[in-house]
């Protein structure tokens, strides 16, 4: 427990300077603060035990026992970013795995200088190669993170209702009971009935009440969703119903079968002529003839032409002050349609 | 009897209450030794779970006398095999592993012996040793099994002396094929030992936990972890062990590891042909799912993974370094161990099973020097499998001691289900049962599972053989209560000195008192002391004290017996929860009288409690109060239930406190005490206490002979195949069924 931690340099200890602060360097050598701002007067220079040179902006507080530890972080985050492929990026789990290794072998060399030619070569490589991928996860979280974050949320959630929610039961529980006493009181002091039946009915009314409230608390918990499994897949909750028994059957909803009912156009105008008499009432005379690609897509002369006749009929009729009232009553089922058309 | 039949009949669960020194265990024992043979196939094995070695020992002398009745009544010998089960520490015969004391110390020392890849260099190197009982009883031991009997711990060690077979071994490897096997809750409950004993236990047995109103507690203990600063340093030692070991095999033998490697590459898993000897190094409850995945790439090397397990471990160790206390889910501790030291959820995962692997693949036979570091890899695996039922606590220093830096990290267990709950759903029929269950319907709430019985039974005695009594007040009137606000008062403690002193002079023998705590209890005896009333005290009785140091408490306890023996009569101030109240009976003179002053509630300020509360409220709709109360109230009744070990005891019990008299508080009693309860007798003062007592020890002191007994709580043959008595005996039959 004793052994405090040492500036190599200076010998301080946090034991006689509660206010030493170590800090690292890239090579994973501790210094403490005031022997850096000493030898580092220059914004550079070798590192008193490996001459590594180095520079004074990149000094961190070190964060861990082991300054070796340290060092192998900050690699290590820097070379997770670029090295930020995900599961979901491989078709096998053995193929991640194996990448996994490559990573992590990646960066053991790079702590212990293990073969440092080879090793950034393999890191520049693999840069060359996945620039876009790399680019890609770089904003995407992986779903483990995002599983995080979500059972972090919700657990906030979660508290900040039930601190409320607790707290408001128990005073709305406090001010009942404060108001029966009152009211018992009140009742002896100016009823003229027997004070013995006061007091058994004011008995029955709080036990009746005691009764009650249980339900009460039991409520707003169940409003809160119980998920029925743990993260890591056992499941939780009164589970020796559901783990018996099989999976309710879906419910058929005994609703009348649906029929095909043909649109009722309103075109509050004279009818158009059908489309299949337009060629006979000779209404293509008038009208370019469709030629052979045209045809070979579905398409024929009748179809513009019903069209255009359409348009040119309805609301012929239409006239704003009779029509205003049925226009907003027409109207309004058919934004409710489209509602309805969106949520499902 | 009528119940437990019930709930072996429909394969359920029950919950039973039943009073002390009633016969419970011959009634367990002797109905489902019957239904066994009776229903043979329904039923195959007992197994019989049990809190203390001397506890297993009484469970197996009753069992001794049953197949000795069974004997004499059937006139053959019968085809049953009971056996005790304990630790290495208990049934080790090797000459020298068995002088060591402690527990650890003995199985790593075993392991040493007798792990396989040790056998292994023995078969090719003599010079290396093994234990000779080991051998014996592999070589020879499992073709033949145990002859039907009942054997103890000490039968067991002649057993295997005689033979020259590993006792220990032999009980493991018997286990599977005895009909009843008394052990202790851990090999059942706690999910580490779970797995390696008790998993060959098939599901048609009959569970019983015996003292099992802790059994929430043990159960959560079984999942939690601490970790101290001390233990960390000592992982740091370990891991420098596993890196020089393993660059050693590197240079000499690196095939081992290649192997190894191989085998994670594929992902076999090879709990499955794991040697019985191997696994003292378990993994805690994972689903299995998780396991059959392969171990992650960033942890299949074996230099890897040490590199890894040196972040986990300084990475915990800037977690303690707080200043303040800090409490997270596991949610909160994942995110922020990624952050800080870039490790996923994935590899965390699987570090205690991979760190069994890496010991088993360097052959490292001193196990002992490990365990911090598996104690780190449970705790890694424990919080990256579970985000709920779960919290961390670091604590910069201890509550009592404010200025010294003591950081711990606790990660609590907050769902006493989550251990239990593989028990329940293996077993067709789990019996849970104590004196002092009541109230028995929080048991199923808290422990999660569906019993088809839950009853407290009464007891039928001949005579008022307890006297429980509600003082609420002192000679002055002054209220007495062990509330925060009145404990420091004088008056109040000086009431209670005066209780104690009225009833020390009209009660004969021993007599017990319960505080709710150490610090109360020093602080009550020291004020004591000042105003005079120690010396009152010692006019009557010796006066003994319980404290935190166990053997210091043992010799006061011996010295207690050898006063109360003697006639000269003692008081022993005790703590409820302590070593006193939990395992040791009062029985006849020992304790004429109980004490207890105040309520135990649990220390509420403690933050794992208030988690476990919340988490409670939460998950179970628990009321904060209601659990405190009944924590509270079964700890009272077992202390209560300290001085009646039978029916023909009788005992004095003292409720020295105003809130006793509740309805909440008193109906939380066990039924056998309630009955006896009367609404007189709840709003006392001293001198009316000491009256009542006076009265009722005067009556207690008439001779009571067997004849007194019989037909009403004792029946001979006759009476019990009495026309009178069997029509009784259907009607409460009936009555209970409708």
């Amino acid at each position: 427990m004793d052994d405090y931690q040492t500036c190599p340099k200076c010998k301080t200890t946090k034991y006689r300077n509660p206010a030493m602060v170590l800090m690292v360097n890239a090579c994973g050598h501790a210094l403490c603060e005031s022997c850096v701002e000493l030898l580092f007067a220059k914004g550079s220079g070798a590192c008193p035990e490996c001459k590594c040179p180095l520079r004074r902006n990149n000094f961190r507080v070190q964060l861990f026992e082991d300054p070796a530890v340290d060092k192998e972080v900050d690699i290590r985050k820097r070379i997770l970013k670029e090295f930020n492929k995900r599961q979901e990026d491989f078709p096998t789990l053995r193929e991640y795995n194996d990448y996994l290794e490559e990573v992590e072998t990646i960066i053991f060399n790079l702590v212990f200088d293990i073969d440092p030619t080879n090793t950034n070569k393999m890191i520049d490589n693999y840069k060359k190669e996945n620039k876009d991928i790399t680019q890609k996860n770089r904003n995407r979280q992986s779903q483990e993170e995002m599983e995080l974050e979500e059972l972090l949320e919700a657990e906030k959630a979660q508290q900040c209702e039930k601190a409320n929610l607790y707290v408001n039961a128990e005073l709305e529980e406090k001010k009942q009971k404060h108001k029966a006493r009152e009211k018992l009181i009140d009742e002896l002091m100016f009823s003229d009935a027997d004070a013995k039946s006061i007091v058994a009915s004011h008995v029955q009314a709080t036990s009746a009440l005691a009764k009650e409230q249980p339900k009460a608390a039991a409520q707003p918990s169940s409003g809160v969703v119980k998920s029925s499994k743990f993260s890591s897949g056992i499941q939780i909750g009164l589970r020796g119903q559901h783990t018996n028994s099989f999976l309710p059957i879906p419910k058929q909803e005994d609703l009348p079968l649906y029929r095909y009912t043909a649109p009722v156009f309103d075109y509050d105008g004279p009818p158009p002529p059908p489309i299949e008499k337009l060629g006979k009432l000779n209404y293509f005379a008038n009208i370019r003839a469709a030629n052979i690609t045209e045809r070979a897509g579905g398409y024929t002369e009748a179809m513009s032409c019903c069209r255009a006749l359409q348009e040119a009929l309805g609301g012929l009729f239409y006239s704003p002050q009779l029509t205003h009232k049925t226009a907003v009553l027409a109207t309004n089922p058919s934004t409710q349609d489209t509602d309805d058309m969106e949520t499902t | 009897m009528l119940e437990l039949k019930r709930a072996l009949d429909a394969k359920g669960h029950c919950l039973l209450e039943m009073p002390s020194g009633t016969g419970k265990t011959t009634t367990l024992l002797s109905l489902i030794v019957a239904y066994m043979k009776a229903h043979p196939l329904d039923l195959t094995k007992l197994v019989y779970c049990s809190r203390t070695v001397p506890e297993i020992e009484k469970v197996m002398e009753e069992l001794r006398k049953l197949m000795n009745y069974y004997e004499k009544e059937m006139g053959m010998e019968q085809n049953i095999l009971g056996l005790a089960l304990s630790s290495r520490k208990n049934l080790c015969i090797h000459p020298s592993v068995s002088k060591e004391r402690e527990g650890k110390v003995v199985d790593g020392r075993c392991y040493s012996l007798t792990a396989s890849f040790v056998r292994a260099r023995h078969a090719a190197d003599d010079a290396t040793p093994i234990c000779e009982f080991y051998e014996g009883f592999d070589a020879h031991g499992k073709e033949f099994p145990l002859p039907p009997g009942v054997y103890n711990l000490d039968d067991l060690k002649e057993y295997g002396q005689m033979k020259r077979w590993c006792p220990y071994f032999l009980a493991r490897h018997t286990i599977t094929h005895a009909n009843i096997v008394v052990y202790s809750y851990h090999y059942l409950l706690d999910p580490k030992i779970a797995e390696v004993v008790s998993k060959e236990i098939s599901k048609t047995s009959v569970v019983v936990f015996d003292e099992a109103h802790n059994i929430d507690n043990v159960c959560i203990d079984s999942m939690s972890v601490k970790i101290t600063k001390r233990l960390l340093d000592k992982c740091s030692n370990s891991i420098t062990i596993l890196e020089t070991t393993i660059s050693n095999m590197k240079e000499n033998d690196s095939k081992r590891l290649e192997k190894e490697y191989k085998r994670l590459v594929e992902g076999l898993r090879d709990a499955t042909i794991a040697r019985e000897t191997d696994m003292a190094l378990v993994n805690p409850v994972l689903p299995s799912e998780i396991l059959e995945e392969a171990v992650p790439g960033t942890i299949r090397t074996a230099e890897h993974f040490v590199a890894f397990l040196k972040r986990v471990v300084e990475y915990i160790k800037t977690r303690l370094r707080v200043q303040h206390v800090v409490q997270e889910s596991p949610a909160g501790f994942l995110r922020d161990i990624h952050t800080k030291v870039c490790i996923d959820r994935k590899p965390l995962r699987f570090t205690a099973e991979r760190l069994a692997s890496l010991i088993r693949t360097l052959e490292i036979s001193d196990l002992t020097d490990f365990s911090p570091l598996v104690t780190v890899s449970h705790f890694a695996t424990l919080v990256s499998t579970y985000t709920k039922g779960f919290t961390i606590i670091i604590e910069p220093f201890e509550d009592r001691a404010p200025t010294v830096s003591n950081p711990i990290l606790y990660f609590s267990c907050l769902d006493s289900s989550i251990a239990i709950k593989p028990v329940f759903n293996r077993f067709q029929t789990v019996v849970i049962t104590s004196g002092t269950l009541s109230p028995l319907d929080m048991y199923p709430k808290i422990l999660d599972f569906h019993p088809v019985i839950m009853t407290s039974f009464t007891m039928t005695l001949a005579r008022p053989c307890i006297l429980p009594m509600i003082v609420s007040k002192g000679n002055d009137q002054v209220a007495m209560s062990s509330r925060y606000e009145t404990r420091e008062d004088t008056a109040v403690i000086r009431n209670y000195g005066n209780l104690l002193v009225e009833v020390a002079a009209a009660v004969p023998d021993g007599i017990v008192c319960f505080f709710t705590s150490y610090l109360y209890l020093e602080t009550i005896v020291s004020s004591w002391y000042d105003q005079g009333i120690i010396d009152q005290l010692q006019r009557h009785k010796l006066l003994f004290i319980e404290t935190q140091d166990a053997a210091e408490t043992s010799l006061a306890l011996i010295n207690y017996i050898k006063a109360c023996d003697n006639g000269r009569g003692a008081v022993l101030l005790s703590v409820a929860r302590g070593k006193v109240s939990e395992g040791i009976d009062f029985d006849h003179h020992l304790g004429r009288a109980v004490l207890m002053f105040g309520i135990p509630y649990v220390y509420t300020q403690s933050r794992i409690l208030r988690a476990r509360l919340e988490y409670l409220r939460d998950q179970f709709q628990i009321r904060e109060n209601d659990f405190l109360t009944f924590d509270a109230m079964r700890h009272a009744a077992q202390c209560l239930g300290r001085c009646m070990r039978g029916k023909t005891d009788y005992g004095i019990m003292v409720l020295a406190d105003k809130r006793f008299s509740r309805a909440d508080k008193r109906s939380k009693l066990p039924k056998w005490i309630q009955e006896h309860l009367k609404d007189t007798n709840c709003n006392l003062s001293t001198e009316e206490c000491v009256q009542i007592c006076k009265r009722w020890l005067r009556q207690m002191a008439q001779p009571f002979s067997r004849e007194d007994q019989l037909g009403i709580s004792l029946l001979t043959l006759e009476q019990l195949q009495s026309e009178e008595m069997q029509k009784k005996i259907q009607q409460r039959a009936q009555g209970v069924s409708f």
